[in-house]
């Protein structure tokens, strides 16, 4: 797979993200640098394993369903946001 | 030309756990102020780990046995992510690769069967509310619990749409996993809509309608539907694939600007869960909470209850509930008492919030039947078993309240009719009646009620009077 212009537009979309003509040019030079190393792995056969989805072999983590109370109450949790109005996050319109 | 449609339906379902899928607070928003039930988890504060809410796996089985499902042993969460202010982690935890619930099917009242692909666990986004310049973000709802049903395309009218979705309703809401109020949404129903000329073997081009919340929005959405993209093949032209938004006002559907132009939701597998793996003794065992379903209670009234009728009474699971607990032989009484409510009552549906106990109405059928109550004074009686001053009280209690109690008592009855009789205004009809005018006794037998303000049971005066007047 190859990174292009394209590639990087599309991502930084998918992201919101503004990217410059320059940060392109260094983002493909670099991801496919990142690609090549990485696809070192496609040398090893691995038609007959298994994927990994998990490194830890654990199942069934599983919580009980009763309330407790949060470290954070709204105030502080709203004090992160850049704005807030009536007790709610202000984004610029989106839809 | 004929074109038959073909429909596929996807429901959300937001499950009501007390706590959320993967944070230990609040899941029941109702009413409460926005955003005061979120953790650090919903807001995605870096860190902050996801733990998997058990019962939420517990309603999963029920739903997915609710829906004749297979429940599969291993399933997995993946993260699918899209940027949008409604989503603060930037991703969706869902199950795409593996889901908790396999195929199964939904029967639908009038018998037809609607496959069901499958099902998975997912977290809701939070609430959006737009404004001329600006949205407002409330993450209440971020991460209550859903289970995303995903029917076959089996569904060929609009009507067969409404039904299945009504049918999921009550399947959820019977197995008691969702409060199931589609006015708040808690279910939700994206409806895809193609259609084929009749004989083809492939099939058309199909148009997704999202975020339908009532049954009869799905309904009119489907034909509305139907008809544009049949005027379109009949024009020569060609449906595009697309997502469109439902107006309920107009009755159109339009083009809606989708989240993201491009699909690219680059799936991964969830790093901080582990894969869920039960055993097939946890599912027996939690199968096996699962209570009586719409097709169980269709088993049990079907001949006693007329068929019109308990298609009404299944639209209230607790009312069913509380018809199951009525002795036998008062379910026709007792269950024409409901449904008259419901069919003849405004705010009938308010009126079933908080039902009689059994006991009240076995009592009432019992007085009923030993003509202590008339039917009119029967139905006087149950109503006000729904009255918030007489709520709780003895069918007995109310019904002397009322004083609507007939007068059994023959000794009591004589006398009265004595009195009617010793009139000089019914001297005729009782000559009249002598001489074998047969229907004369309904004048006397009348005038015997009126006496005794309506109370007297009139099957025991008309006995009284024949004897009296033989």
């Amino acid at each position: 797979m190859e990174i292009n212009c394209e590639t990087i537009e599309h991502l930084a979309e998918l992201s919101n993200f503004s990217v410059s003509d320059a940060e392109n040019k260094s983002l493909q030079k670099d991801l496919n640098e990142i690609l090549k190393y990485i696809s070192q792995l496609n040398e090893v056969d691995v038609s007959d394993v298994e994927p990994t989805y998990q490194v830890f072999e654990m199942e069934n983590v599983w919580r009980k369903d009763e309330i407790l109370e949060q470290e954070a109450n709204r105030e502080e949790l709203l004090a992160l946001t850049k704005e807030q109005k009536d007790n709610q996050i202000k984004v610029p319109k989106v839809l | 030309m004929k074109y038959i449609p073909t429909i596929g339906i996807e429901c959300h379902v937001q499950l009501s756990t007390k706590t959320k899928l993967f944070s230990e607070v609040d899941n029941d928003a109702r009413g409460k102020e926005p955003n005061s039930c979120v953790s650090p988890v919903d807001y995605a504060l870096p860190g902050m780990l996801p733990r998997l809410n058990g019962a939420a796996i517990r309603y999963a089985i029920l739903a997915g046995r609710a829906m004749n499902c297979e429940i599969n042993a291993f399933s997995r969460f993946d993260r699918k992510h899209y940027f949008y202010p409604d989503s603060p982690k930037g991703y969706q935890i869902t199950q795409f690769y593996q889901p908790i619930i396999g195929a199964g099917y939904v029967e639908l009242p009038s018998g037809t069967k609607i496959r069901i692909n499958h099902a998975h666990l997912e977290g809701d986004a939070g609430k959006l509310t737009h404004f001329d310049s600006y949205s407002l973000v409330d993450l209440n709802r971020v991460d209550t619990p859903l289970i995303e049903i995903v029917s076959e395309p089996d569904i060929h009218s609009a009507h067969d749409a409404h039904d299945y979705c009504k049918e999921l309703w009550r399947l959820m809401c019977y197995a008691g996993v969702t409060y199931g109020d589609l006015y708040n949404g808690n279910m939700r129903f994206d409806v895809n809509v193609s259609i084929a000329p009749e004989g083809s073997s492939e099939l058309g081009t199909r148009a997704e309608v999202k975020n339908l919340n009532s049954f009869r929005s799905v309904e009119r959405a489907v034909e509305y539907e139907i008809s544009r993209q049949s005027k379109i093949l009949d024009d020569g032209g060609r449906v595009i694939q697309e997502t469109l938004g439902w107006n309920d006002a107009s009755g159109k559907t339009t083009g809606q600007r989708s989240k993201e132009e491009a699909k690219d939701y680059r799936y991964m597998p969830e790093p901080d869960l582990p894969p869920i793996n039960l055993s097939a003794e946890f599912v027996a065992e939690e199968s096996a909470k699962l209570p009586m379903m719409p097709k169980d209670y269709r088993e049990k009234f079907g001949g006693v209850i007329k068929d019109d009728i308990l298609e009404i009474l299944l639209d209230y699971p607790a009312l069913m509930v509380k018809l199951g607990e009525v002795d036998n032989k008062y379910t026709v009484l007792i269950s024409n008492l409901f449904a008259s409510v419901l069919l003849a009552e405004e705010k009938s549906a308010e009126y079933l919030n908080d039902l009689p106990i059994a006991k009240q109405l076995a009592d009432l059928a019992e007085m009923n039947e030993k003509k202590e109550l008339s039917s009119t004074a029967t139905k006087e009686v149950f109503l006000k078993m729904f009255d918030p001053q007489m709520k709780g009280k003895d069918a007995k209690v109310i019904a002397k309240e009322l004083g609507v109690m007939q007068e059994n008592d023959l000794g009591a009855l004589e006398t009265i009719v004595d009195t009617v009789l010793a009139k000089p205004e019914t001297k005729k009809a009782q000559d009249d009646f002598r001489n074998g005018e047969e229907k004369v006794i309904g004048f006397l037998v009348g005038q015997v009620m009126k006496e005794s303000h309506g109370k007297a049971n009139p099957s025991a005066v008309q006995e009284i009077l024949r004897k009296k007047l033989s």
